[in-house]
């Protein structure tokens, strides 16, 4: 179904209008993404032109306005019983100016003309004596969009969203009767930005995301283990027709299982064979963050100077990529109106480049990314990643494990974090097995695993042609939907946190 | 400096009176019955708040904002729903309103989904600092430069990520079916640097910050720069450990780090769940003599104090460890009652766009005998521990293993720093073997805890 239609049909199914003020549904229909055009858009465009001009009114290179509305949708099932049901609606707009180095933001939850002609006041106050710059009259701009939809999130019954947790529970609970509970979270939101700025960009569209998380907690009297498996798309509820509730719960059920028989982990410098898929949030945390290019601008970040030298082995390549078709990470233009696109940012070892928004890029004299990203209108955009992986490499996944004597196979990460200045990074292992003489043993439980980001990828000594991804959300004070993504690697000597010798 | 006498005070204000709030959440309750729900909660917040971020001296951002939400918790025969908005229209409200009632209709009736009815209210003090808006943006702008300055003053400090200064204010109001309609007002502001140090290729972080409720009680500008500063040098040059079994020291700092796991295994839901490590300890010794746990939502000026809690029942102060043993779980209305027990008061919430959890006020370990020097001079060989990366302890299994930094402690001497390396163990294990509790707890964080030692951990090096 094309972009268009699907807008048409969340308006009209009476949600968003029922819940906004007359001005916001103006704006949703003001700027066109250039394949149509709204009624009502001269006068639409007029306010907004007045508000970026109250903006710069006092200096400033740029301002922007950001106007959002998002409906969202929540059903928690637990012990087998739908819990609660959260239905909920949030709007509001924000105004920005860049004045030099400094940024001055004001947000507002009443989208009328009065209050953001008072952002914009508010906001105006940071350039004060700084440059002065005209802004551009606002017309339609183009992007191209990544997101297809055939059965919009606005238009599902709710019946249809319980049976998918249903199916989910019943699933889990019959894979094996050690499995005592699952956890199904259910959510889906789909959000409606307007943005528009001094350099004449007018840009509208809406964005469905889905997230579905199964956990299950085993028991066998002697041990436990919480697992958990997590689906995400920017797409329609036709997610469900590729992935399945069933296969998402199996998958959590088989970790929860397989893990009662974890044992203490062993501590020390170990090599480590990492599984295709989630397991990539490890170059999200250790590469891709130091690569944003905040840190960089305040020349504070590890990766400061080093574009064009080698900072990793030649079998590395990394990519952050938002245009890959529907996926969590992927929002067709950031919500700065840049289009996203396929950055290398590290390749065959060479550092490329760094991913920006437009402070970053203008502080930088670097192109801009399109990783400009912002939580909802209560933030402003900071650079953030969209889908992070190491890019396929040539071997085959059973040789990797084959021809490792000794080490952790590590299948899933919970997650982890990193420094972005100093590098020193962080992860969980969610499901980890002990290697012998290149085959999987033993499971081990949780253990943590840490290093710097330039010794990891230096490290790096075998990648898999295997690229998968899996769904997370990253956080830098406020919340993005990422993919992180990689094949099956090796890492050489990586320290490992395990309790016993 | 701005030399625009507006801009020196705050923008924007909460613009109804808290009659006007008190009155609308009280008709919403009414109207929910007319729409059909047989039980409601309203659940209003405003607020107002104020950041600014300052780096090399100048100001980097500056964001300001107010708002308002609300949530709706309705019960129809038995099931739940909820829903929240953040606009305050009438046709708004009342569309989210049956949006609660009809989401309702679709989960699964049970006996406990109830409402809270006591009507009391905590006495606490000092929640609210009427002078915090009163004073001129221009000096908290200039406090952020201070701080930054001072913290750069340090020559092993070569760079700044940036100084801040937030602020914030909000109202809560709640009123429910049962009849009562309660509100509060609270302020909070905080103040915080963030610098590097470098030597040679060596580069290291260190941040301090300060919140409280008052802006007079803001710590000294020095105190929190110096903190930083040392912080970001004190581990450079560090020397790497072999893995081996030691003593390991958790400074306050790394020691709230616990703190989070065990709050995890005292969740009466997770508890009932069958999904703690401590779900088979109450009344029973799970850790050391030394170890005594108490949270407490009554403390005046405390950041995790309240007169009532997420869902209006008044806040307690409650032992839930006492030397080792397990007092009591933490339970909100619905959870207690499936329990057989009553609300402890716990109803946690993270604002009107969600429904109650369960959470602590200010919780914290008991300070003990020992000062921290004492502490460390009886120690042989250990590790002093500064940082602690990594999720903590696993709430479900008591499964821990973290990132770690600190300085390496031989006969009762600090000898070096220490990165890079690894801790672990199981939290049973590690609450039984702390052997030493010290006298030094800051009781101004949400989570505190004093500097304690835990006779041998597993720690992985080199």
């Amino acid at each position: 179904m094309p972009r268009r239609k699907f807008l048409e049909m969340s308006l009209r199914g009476g949600l968003v209008l029922a819940a906004s003020s007359p001005l916001m549904t103006q704006f949703l229909s003001s700027c066109s993404t250039g394949t149509t055009t709204a009624p009502g858009l001269a006068i639409d465009k007029s306010i907004l032109n007045k508000v970026i001009a109250k903006a710069l009114e006092k200096g400033g290179e740029f301002a922007d306005v950001y106007i959002e509305n998002r409906v969202s949708r929540q059903i928690v099932m637990e012990e087998s019983k739908f819990k609660s049901g959260l239905y909920g609606i949030s709007q509001g707009a924000g105004v920005r100016v860049i004045s030099g180095n400094k940024t001055g933001y004001a947000y507002t939850e009443e989208i009328t003309k009065e209050k953001l002609m008072r952002a914009a006041e508010v906001a105006s106050f940071v350039a004060l004596n700084g440059k002065m710059a005209l802004p551009v009259s606002i017309s339609d701009t183009n992007r191209q969009s990544f997101i297809t939809v055939q059965q919009p999130l606005l238009g599902v019954a709710d019946e249809k969203r319980i049976d998918i947790m249903k199916r989910a529970d019943q699933a889990a609970m019959d894979y094996d009767k050690r499995i005592k509970m699952a956890m199904i979270n259910y959510y889906d939101e789909v959000r409606g930005r307007v943005i528009a700025n001094s350099e004449g960009v007018c840009l509208k569209d809406e964005l469905p995301m889905m997230f579905f998380i199964v956990q299950t907690m085993s028991d066998n009297g002697k041990a436990r283990h919480m697992s958990r498996e997590r689906l995400s798309k920017h797409m329609g509820f036709e997610m469900f027709d590729q992935y399945t509730p069933e296969m998402v719960a199996q998958r959590a059920a088989r970790e929860a299982i397989a893990m009662l028989d974890a044992q203490d982990a062993p501590a020390g410098m170990m090599d480590v064979v990492m599984q295709n898929g989630w397991g990539g949030v490890l170059v999200h945390e250790a590469v891709g963050h130091p690569l944003e290019a905040d840190n960089i601008a305040k020349k504070i970040g590890a990766f400061t100077g080093k574009v064009g030298q080698k900072v990793a082995s030649d079998i590395f390549t990394m990519v952050d990529d938002g245009s890959i078709p529907n996926a969590r990470g992927t929002i067709n233009f950031d919500d700065e109106g840049t289009q996203t696109k396929r950055n290398v940012l590290i390749e065959k070892g060479i550092l490329k480049g760094y991913m920006s928004d437009i402070l970053s890029a203008k502080q930088l004299g670097m192109e801009r990314t399109g990783n400009g990203r912002r939580e909802s209108f209560q933030y402003i955009p900071i650079p953030r990643m969209t889908n992070t992986f190491i890019a396929n490499g040539s071997s085959d996944p059973a040789d990797i494990l084959a021809s490792t004597k000794k080490g952790i196979y590590v299948q899933s990460l919970s997650g982890g974090s990193v420094n972005p200045v100093t590098g020193v990074f962080n992860f969980t292992c969610r499901e980890a097995y002990l290697i012998k003489n290149g085959k999987k043993t033993v499971p081990i439980k949780g253990a943590t695993l840490i290093g710097s980001c330039l010794g990891v990828i230096s490290n790096i000594d075998a990648v898999g042609n295997d690229l998968d991804f899996g769904p997370g959300i990253c956080g830098k004070g406020q919340n993005a939907e990422v993919d992180a993504g990689m094949p099956t690697v090796r890492i050489r000597g990586i320290n490992v946190g395990g309790s016993r010798a | 400096m701005w030399g625009d006498q507006e801009l020196n005070y705050s923008r924007f204000t909460i613009e109804k009176s808290i009659m006007d709030y008190i009155k609308l959440t009280e008709s919403l309750v009414s109207k929910s019955k007319q729409f059909g729900a047989s039980a409601a909660e309203v659940y209003l917040e405003t607020g107002r708040n104020l950041s600014i971020q300052v780096r090399n001296g100048e100001v980097e951002t500056i964001e300001e904002a107010s708002s308002a939400g609300v949530g709706f918790r309705v019960i129809v025969e038995g099931k739940m729903g909820f829903s929240h908005c953040n606009d305050l229209s009438n046709t708004a409200l009342e569309d989210t309103l049956k949006r609660a009632i009809e989401f309702a209709k679709l989960t699964t009736p049970d006996d406990n989904n109830l409402l809270p009815d006591d009507k009391g209210y905590t006495q606490v003090d000092g929640l609210y600092d009427p002078e915090i808006i009163k004073i001129p943006m221009d000096k908290k702008i200039q406090m952020a430069i201070n701080l930054e300055k001072l913290a750069m003053k340090d020559p092993r400090i070569t760079k700044s990520s940036g100084a801040g200064y937030r602020e914030g204010e909000g109202e809560v109001y709640i009123s429910n079916s049962n009849g009562f309609s309660k509100n509060y007002k609270s302020t909070s502001c905080s103040i915080g640097v963030d610098v590097v140090a470098e030597k040679d290729e060596q580069k290291n972080t260190g941040g301090e910050s300060c919140s409280r409720r008052y802006f007079a009680d803001l710590l000294p500008l020095e105190e929190i720069a110096s903190k930083a500063a040392k912080k970001a040098w004190e581990l450079l040059d560090p020397v790497m450990i072999p893995t081996q079994r030691a003593a390991v020291i958790f400074d306050p700092d790394v020691a709230r780090s616990l703190i989070g796991g065990i709050l995890g295994a005292l969740n009466g839901e997770r508890v009932t769940q069958g999904a703690s490590f401590l779900k088979d300890y109450l009344d029973k010794p799970f850790a050391s003599p030394l170890l005594t746990i108490i949270d407490d939502g009554t403390r005046a000026k405390g950041m995790g104090s309240a007169p009532f809690d997420g869902e209006g029942v008044p806040t307690q102060k409650r032992v839930l460890v006492e030397k080792g043993v397990v007092k009591g779980f933490i339970y909100n209305t619905i959870m207690a009652h499936r329990a057989g027990t009553t609300s402890t008061g716990n109803a946690s919430r993270g604002g009107f766009t969600s429904l109650p959890g369960i959470g602590t006020h200010n919780l914290y370990i008991e300070a003990g005998a020992n000062t921290p020097a004492e502490i460390i001079k009886a120690t042989d060989k250990g590790l002093l521990l500064k940082e602690v990366t990594g999720y903590g302890i696993d709430p479900v299994t008591g499964n821990f293993s973290g990132g770690a930094t600190g300085f390496w402690i031989e006969n009762g001497e600090i000898k070096h720093p220490v990165q890079g390396v690894t801790i672990a163990g199981n939290a049973l294990d590690i609450l039984n073997d702390i052997d030493m509790m010290g006298n030094d707890l800051d009781m101004n964080r949400g989570m505190a805890a004093p500097t304690f030692r835990v006779k041998t951990m597993q720690i992985g090096g080199q």
